[in-house]
């Protein structure tokens, strides 16, 4: 199955965006970001923490939807789902 | 009109059109490129979300002041000092409704809009930090 990753701002300067990548049923939401963070260690570092924890100022979307950061261990992506990762925004 | 886009707008075409029937203020916000010794601005947003979180914005700002009109114009892409980044035009039967309707606007935007801005200088660039507290994924 096939979900799309878009990354925003900094960390889309650091690990691009629209990435549409296959995963595997039952793959969940931090697994999926953590695989695709660790092709740059800078943008990894950028999202995670030294413990592999999300930094607490990481925002989450699942379609459109904000998702908890504790909730992301456990919820799995499905076919179709774009899922969003960025700062906190600063808009205005 | 709600939108995201990367051209500007004419603010009086958007005054004279907010003046509804019963409408006895028309309080407008532009929000400009500021000269912090940059060179320009680039402005970047989660376009399908953002819209639909200003135009809940302006949903509820409608609903608690009674406002007659709003309109909310957020540019992106790369623009220089002095240019326009956000028009917010709001009208009211009253100056109370018209000021607390724009004021919750901007606060609401600033606080969940998904935008980012980066000041483009001389050096490089540096994001703009946003404001925390609601990094912890939870729901507006």
């Amino acid at each position: 199955m096939t979900v799309k990753i878009r990354f925003f701002a900094r960390f889309r300067e650091l690990l691009g965006t629209d990435i549409v990548t296959e995963v595997v049923p039952g793959t969940m939401f931090t697994s999926l970001i953590t695989t695709t963070a660790r092709k740059n260690p800078a943008g990894y570092a950028a999202i995670f923490d030294e413990k592999g924890a999300f930094h607490e100022f990481v925002i989450l979307m699942k379609n459109g939807k904000r998702i908890e950061l504790t909730d992301a261990a456990k919820t799995p992506v499905v076919d179709g789902d774009e899922i969003a990762v960025f700062p906190p925004v600063a808009g205005g | 009109m709600i939108a995201i886009q990367t051209a500007d707008v004419d603010i009086g075409a958007l005054i004279a059109a907010a003046k509804k029937q019963g409408t006895g203020a028309v309080v407008v916000f532009d929000g400009v490129v500021r000269d912090d010794d940059i060179t320009e601005m680039e402005l970047e947003a989660y376009e399908e979300v953002a819209v639909q979180e200003l135009e809940k914005i302006a949903g509820e700002a409608t609903r608690q002041f009674g406002l007659l009109h709003v309109d909310i114009i957020h540019r992106i892409g790369r623009l220089t000092v002095g240019e326009n980044i956000l028009i917010i035009v709001v009208s009211a039967g009253h100056r109370p409704e018209a000021y607390s309707g724009s004021r919750y606007i901007i606060e609401e935007i600033k606080r969940g809009v998904p935008i980012w801005k980066k000041e483009l200088t001389k050096d490089g660039g540096r994001w703009v930090p946003g404001e925390h507290g609601h990094g912890s994924g939870k729901s507006r």
